[in-house]
């Protein structure tokens, strides 16, 4: 190796390194605001449903919700109309603010510790964390995306994805009926009493 | 042990060879993308991959059975346990039951040939037993080296010799399972001590019974409340169990 190209291959590395690494921290570093603006409410609230009212506002600024419904209906979100994928958007949005507060139990504040993250793509961060919960233990690993800023787009809880889980429900649904079948079923869940 | 062990084979033998003959596949578990056939932007990697459960019409009905059983059978007893119990008796009683499980941890990581795994749980195992009052306390999660160790299990040790899932299955009452993981279950069964009184005596005659039946209520409330989140908010309660299962047990055996 001449010293020529040995001198870009030390470049060209630190360059790569540079931009795996900066993401990653900035991704992580959105993420920990986030965590503590929701624990901060979360301590203040007196039941579930209260939290999902106050965390509402919240998760709406770090969680890229159209994101993570597109990907929950899978191929079928072409042939949505605008209009259906808005309302699909919007129910799935309860959904998801529903099942996340509906984890919780006020007034216990998880322990969280989180582990070196990893960008498997351009524009993508995992970012797990460990958490310590009640007495158990959990791993929960975000996953980020750039989207102008940072966006959480799924949370995998001991190697559960959301956004995988609803994919498999949302894809039958869409098979057997297409758009609407996929909104009722939205709709249905949505109003069910938990 | 040895008898157990030897009853096993046969019945895992035929297991296996059905396992091995089905192609299996798992729910959409975040995969590298590939392909874009099914993805709606560029990093979108969920793929949907059909999941083998040519008995679904069965599963269903066993799963709104077990639907039922749980709500007049074992959410009764859950709740009566926790009742009568503060919260640091159970987590005490979890901890000894799940320290006693230490032969199903400790086999299953040598036959995966992790034998550093293998070690730490014999740490684990020694630490929680003679510092933690008999595994009352779980000294070993406030040891760095010891509070993570991934817990192995036969299930996961038939995933790691490339043994596929098979057909998806619902049992009466455990839930969700599918071939591989009921063998996983009864190879853990016949490793866990709480069991071998039982099984060494033959019978239920005095008090042998005892440990077997006192470990499942005190996993109850547990396993009630890990199948009520993965049905929560979902959209076919069904998809979303079996589609929990695959995933989770799929991370247990990444790991």
């Amino acid at each position: 190796m001449n010293r020529r190209s040995l001198l870009t291959f030390v470049v060209s590395f630190a360059c790569s390194s540079v931009s795996w690494s900066a993401p990653a921290t900035e991704a992580e570093s959105f993420l920990k605001q986030a965590v503590d603006e929701v624990l901060a409410v979360s301590d203040r609230a007196s039941n579930p449903s209260a939290l999902a009212d106050k965390v509402r506002p919240i998760l709406q600024r770090y969680i890229s919700f159209e994101t993570m419904a597109r990907r929950a209906v899978g191929p079928g979100w072409r042939q949505f109309a605008p209009d259906q994928q808005k309302k699909a958007t919007q129910l799935f949005t309860t959904l998801v603010i529903r099942s996340y507060s509906s984890k919780f139990t006020p007034g216990e504040r998880p322990v969280m510790s989180y582990q070196a993250a990893v960008a498997p793509a351009a524009g993508r961060v995992d970012v797990p964390t460990k958490l310590v919960y009640r007495g158990s233990r959990y791993s929960v690993t975000y996953r980020l995306e750039q989207e102008g800023s940072w966006k959480i787009t799924d949370v995998v809880i001991e190697g559960v994805s959301l956004i995988a889980n609803y994919r498999t429900q949302l894809d039958a649904k869409f098979k057997a009926g297409g758009a609407p079948a996929v909104i009722t079923s939205l709709e249905q869940s949505v109003s069910r009493p938990k | 042990m040895k008898t157990a062990l030897r009853l096993l084979m046969p019945v895992a033998a035929v297991f296996l060879v059905d396992c091995t003959s089905t192609k299996t596949a798992t729910t959409p578990a975040p995969v590298a993308a590939t392909t874009q056939v099914n993805a709606t932007d560029a990093l979108d990697d969920y793929d949907t991959v059909p999941v083998s459960d040519p008995l679904e019409p069965l599963n269903r009905a066993t799963f709104a059975l077990n639907h039922g059983l749980y709500k007049v059978l074992f959410r009764p007893i859950a709740k009566g346990y926790t009742s009568i119990t503060p919260k640091p008796v159970r987590q005490g009683v979890d901890n000894a039951f799940e320290n006693a499980k230490f032969p199903i941890r400790f086999v299953n990581s040598s036959l995966q040939g992790k034998f550093k795994r293998a070690g730490k749980e014999v740490q684990k195992f020694g630490v929680n037993t003679f510092a933690g009052f008999g595994g009352l306390i779980k000294q070993s999660d406030r040891m760095p080296s010891l509070a993570e160790v991934p817990s192995e299990d036969t299930g996961q040790t038939l995933a790691t010799w490339a043994i596929g899932h098979g057909p998806f299955l619902v049992l009466p009452l455990f839930g969700p399972s599918s071939a591989r993981e009921a063998v996983g279950l009864v190879g853990d069964y016949a490793l866990n001590p709480v069991n071998w009184l039982f099984k060494l005596r033959g019978g239920a005659e005095k008090t042998e019974w005892i440990p077997s039946a006192v470990n499942t209520v005190r996993s109850l409330p547990d396993q009630l409340q890990r199948y009520d989140s993965s049905r929560a908010n979902s959209v076919d309660p069904y998809v979303s169990v079996r589609s929990v299962f695959y995933q989770n047990r799929q991370a247990a055996s990444d790991q």
